[in-house]
């Protein structure tokens, strides 16, 4: 992750491709180019692309684009994607409803 | 908030091992998993695995699950379904999803057996209804008795993608090529040679180009890609299909370790992220522990052992046996899991150019790119020398750790040896009684029994047969070459099964004399209501 959080490496411009129109992240509908050009606007990180973009952010967590994201990335960063830190792990693991999380069971003895 | 000695996330072969191992010496230990059923992907493995007596070699794989689960349970275990853990935090404490609400839980330690999920890889069309990972083929097939489509495309020649395509097939659905980048099958030789002789064709060196249709999967072009896998104009070939399956790999899903603040690592050796361990699997955290695909991608096999050291450090970590009584189980299991390293699939052999077996044989090139072996491979692995009567004969040409057959023959015509990597050799001066003991114990359905010696006209040959509806004694058919190709006419002899062949039937068909050295399996003609 430090390696390339020096945002002073030149990556050169970006350059518009045949299948810049490919869904990566399909809970959020984001595509390729959008993720590569968003390399271009400054997003090295795969958080920071998470932030910007929200790909990965959906229903299914990253669970089937977070790789693909992440190679995209360090492609466009022309490094190897093992240097680029995964995104943040935090619970809740799997999709839930809010009235579920919110719905905590507390010992009688506590709520009281 | 409940307390247990030990939580283990994850039922399948790995956290059911540790279980196993860790109800044994006494500890109190709860299993968590999201499914509504247990045993992780065992369950969908209906197919017989490899290895020695010790890994549960020629079992199949949803009886070990059976056998696993029902071994935690009778040693008191506590197997919570539908029970998803959704977070792992500071001083091992989870918090779990069930129905409804969600429950807080405290480990004294615990053993993350999450497995892993399946890769993606986008082409031009992948998000059309119809392109579905393998394992979620296998899910609908194995577990609920759906058909995934009718006519498939396979993309992945690693063992899923091959083990998955000859149980599309046993489904009755017509897989039309199996595709793979690399220029090689990733999988063992002995699976994709059952796919191969079924008549599936395998295209190396090619990718999926686009998928089509209007709402789903029509149709999918596949190109020629060069050794730095970009695709080569004009190679392209057009397949009409409804359903493509992906079998690119896994990725350990391993996010509650780094949730817990485990120290990770990114190893594409492993599969992806996984935690930093130990060789018994202890991560950074003192007490949280990861065993199975989590801590790196490999098989179901190898998992148990790691379940099992896993349950073994759990209980000596929180005193439940001695260091000495540790040191020694884990020497026992560690010596397990070493030969199943082993071998031109093992891990450490990943990458490494193999061009002999370990016998000093040279390879079959024609395994690794098209899925069988040519007549010239068969001269060099078999005995050239004629055997008079019924006699097996082993088409197994790659150093795999397995050993069944050895085991399966009670007349000792099959050897080989303490290595269980090295190839099988038969042992000429043994006489053969026919019981295709071996033919059924084979998990990669690579030894056949052959008579040379039935009529002045014809053979028999006994081959293992997983289809239904059985053909026929007396049945008329066509027997095929190793590539799937129709060789000639075959009369079934008679169709064998047996408890002890566990539903492995034995084939045997009648063929011209000159065919015995080439027909391999029978292609049924007669149409079935």
């Amino acid at each position: 992750m430090h390696s390339i959080n020096d945002r002073n490496k030149e990556i050169g411009k970006f350059i518009p491709a045949a299948d810049d129109d490919l869904i990566i992240c399909r809970c959020e509908e984001i595509t390729k180019g959008e993720i590569r050009k968003a390399v271009h606007d400054g997003m090295f990180t795969v958080t920071e692309m998470r932030r910007y973009l929200r790909c990965g952010m959906g229903l299914c967590q990253g669970q089937t684009c977070a790789k693909l994201t992440k190679n995209i990335i360090a492609r466009e960063l022309n490094v190897s994607p093992s240097t680029l830190e995964p995104a943040t792990s935090r619970s809740p693991m799997r999709p839930i409803e809010m009235k579920i999380l919110g719905k905590e069971e507390v010992n009688k003895n506590e709520r009281d | 908030m409940k307390r247990y000695d030990l939580i283990i996330v994850g039922a399948g072969p790995a956290g059911l091992s540790a279980a196993i191992e860790a109800a044994k010496k006494g500890l109190h230990v709860v299993v968590f998993d999201e499914n509504l059923r247990p045993g992780g992907q065992l369950f969908k493995q209906i197919h017989k695995f490899f290895g020695s007596k010790e890994h549960q070699a020629k079992v199949r794989g949803f009886n070990i699950g059976k056998k696993l689960l029902a071994e935690a349970t009778q040693l008191g275990v506590e197997v919570q379904l539908n029970a998803t853990v959704t977070g792992m935090y500071l001083d091992k404490e989870v918090i779990v999803k069930k129905g409804d609400e969600i429950f807080h839980f405290k480990g004294d330690a615990i053993i993350v057996a999450t497995g892993a999920s399946e890769n993606s890889v986008p082409f031009k069309g992948w998000t059309l209804p119809g392109v579905i990972g393998a394992g979620a083929a296998q899910t609908m097939m194995n577990l609920h008795g759906i058909k995934p489509g009718k006519k498939i495309l396979m993309l992945g020649s690693g063992n899923v993608g091959l083990v998955v395509s000859f149980q599309l097939l046993q489904a009755g659905c017509d897989v039309v090529a199996i595709v793979d980048a690399a220029p090689h099958i990733g999988g063992y030789g002995v699976h994709a040679a059952k796919v191969a002789r079924c008549g599936v064709p395998f295209y190396l060196s090619h990718t999926i180009q686009s998928v089509s249709g209007d709402e789903k999967v029509e149709k999918v072009v596949i190109g020629a890609v060069d050794s730095s896998f970009t695709l080569i104009p004009e190679t392209e070939k057009t397949f009409t299909v409804d359903t493509i399956c992906v079998a690119v790999g896994l990725s350990p899903m391993s996010q509650l370790f780094k949730m817990a603040g485990c120290k990770m690592d990114d190893n594409p050796k492993k599969g992806g992220q996984v935690p930093v361990c130990n060789e018994w699997g202890e991560t950074s955290i003192k007490g949280i522990f990861a065993a199975g695909d989590v801590a790196g991608i490999e098989e179901a096999s190898s998992a148990m052992i790691e379940g099992k050291m896993a349950g073994v450090c759990a209980s000596e970590y929180l005193g439940y046996c001695s260091s000495a009584e540790q040191a020694k189980d884990l020497e026992n299991m560690a010596k397990d899991l070493d030969s199943l390293r082993q071998g031109m699939f093992a891990i450490k052999n990943r990458g490494k150019k193999i061009e002999t077996t370990m016998e000093g044989i040279p390879i079959s090139t024609n395994l690794l790119k098209k899925g069988f072996l040519s007549d010239a491979d068969i001269k060099r692995f078999s005995p050239t020398k004629k055997i008079a009567g019924v006699h097996p004969v082993i088409e197994c040409t790659q150093n795999i750790p397995c050993n069944p057959c050895q085991d399966a023959c009670v007349r000792h015509c099959i050897k080989i040896g303490k290595d269980i990597t090295a190839l099988p050799v038969v042992d000429t001066t043994k006489t053969c009684m026919g019981c295709g003991l071996c033919v059924a114990a084979c998990s990669g359905q690579a030894i056949f029994l052959v008579n040379e010696d039935f009529s002045s006209d014809y053979a028999l040959i006994t081959l293992p047969y997983e289809f239904l509806p059985l053909p026929q004694k007396g049945e008329k058919g066509k027997a095929t070459t190793r590539s799937g190709e129709i060789l000639c006419d075959a009369e079934v002899i008679s169709v064998k099964t047996s408890k002890a062949y566990d539903h492995t039937a034995l084939l045997t068909m009648k063929v011209p004399l000159a065919m015995s050295e080439k027909a391999r399996f029978f292609k049924k003609v007669k149409s079935y209501a």
